[in-house]
């Protein structure tokens, strides 16, 4: 066997896996649209409704919206997951003029809606990649 | 927009979205998806009134 005959496989390979990691990037830009992309209709409109959902009402129930600029280390860690969202990052930040009210059980909720919907969109994302890649159905 | 949610309405609210989602995210077939969604609220709901309860005693 020579080394081109080798060497073949590998250019799909490659290029597969690059098209995976655009989809995943795309699936955490936009939630679904990784799915979307994939022809995968009810996991993508599932996940843009959840994800939407969830930015929305942990905004509207005035969550914490963590910056980059918070300081301590689990502020860090909100900021990830928030940031997780995607572009709804900024949705969340657009519904929120108000500023957050942990003061309420109902502030605190909303804190955590946020953060699910950062890591639920991040999950989402890992999935639309291994798809392309063809480990996942 | 403002939503004032009690403390029950935000775990329902919180565990039909997640579980459904986890539903699409896991399950391929719809009726598995139906079954997992259904058995991952359930879990969600028993566990979550659950904690609930064990707390009460530390609650006043």
């Amino acid at each position: 066997m020579t080394e081109e005959t080798q060497a073949a496989p590998a250019q799909p390979d490659a290029r597969r896996e690059g098209r995976a990691i655009a989809l995943g990037i795309a699936g955490w830009l936009v939630p679904g649209l990784g799915h979307l992309l994939q022809k995968m209709w009810g996991r993508a409109l599932t996940f843009f409704v959840v994800v939407g959902l969830l930015v929305v009402i942990g905004a509207g129930m005035r969550g914490n919206v963590f910056t980059s600029d918070n300081g301590d280390a689990f502020a860090a860690l909100g900021y990830l997951a928030d940031l997780g969202a995607g572009s709804f990052y900024w949705v969340a930040k657009y519904i929120e003029v108000g500023g957050p009210d942990v003061s309420h059980a109902y502030g605190d909720y909303g804190t955590r809606f946020l953060a699910a919907a950062g890591v639920l969109n991040l999950l989402a994302a890992l999935h639309a990649y291994e798809a392309a890649r063809g480990r996942k159905a | 927009m403002k939503f004032h949610l009690s403390h029950l309405q935000s775990m329902l609210l919180f565990a039909l979205l997640i579980s459904v989602a986890f539903g699409f995210l896991s399950r391929r077939r719809p009726l598995e998806r139906v079954k997992y969604m259904a058995w991952s609220l359930l879990l969600f709901l028993l566990i979550g009134i659950g904690i609930g309860w064990a707390m009460y005693p530390f609650s006043r």
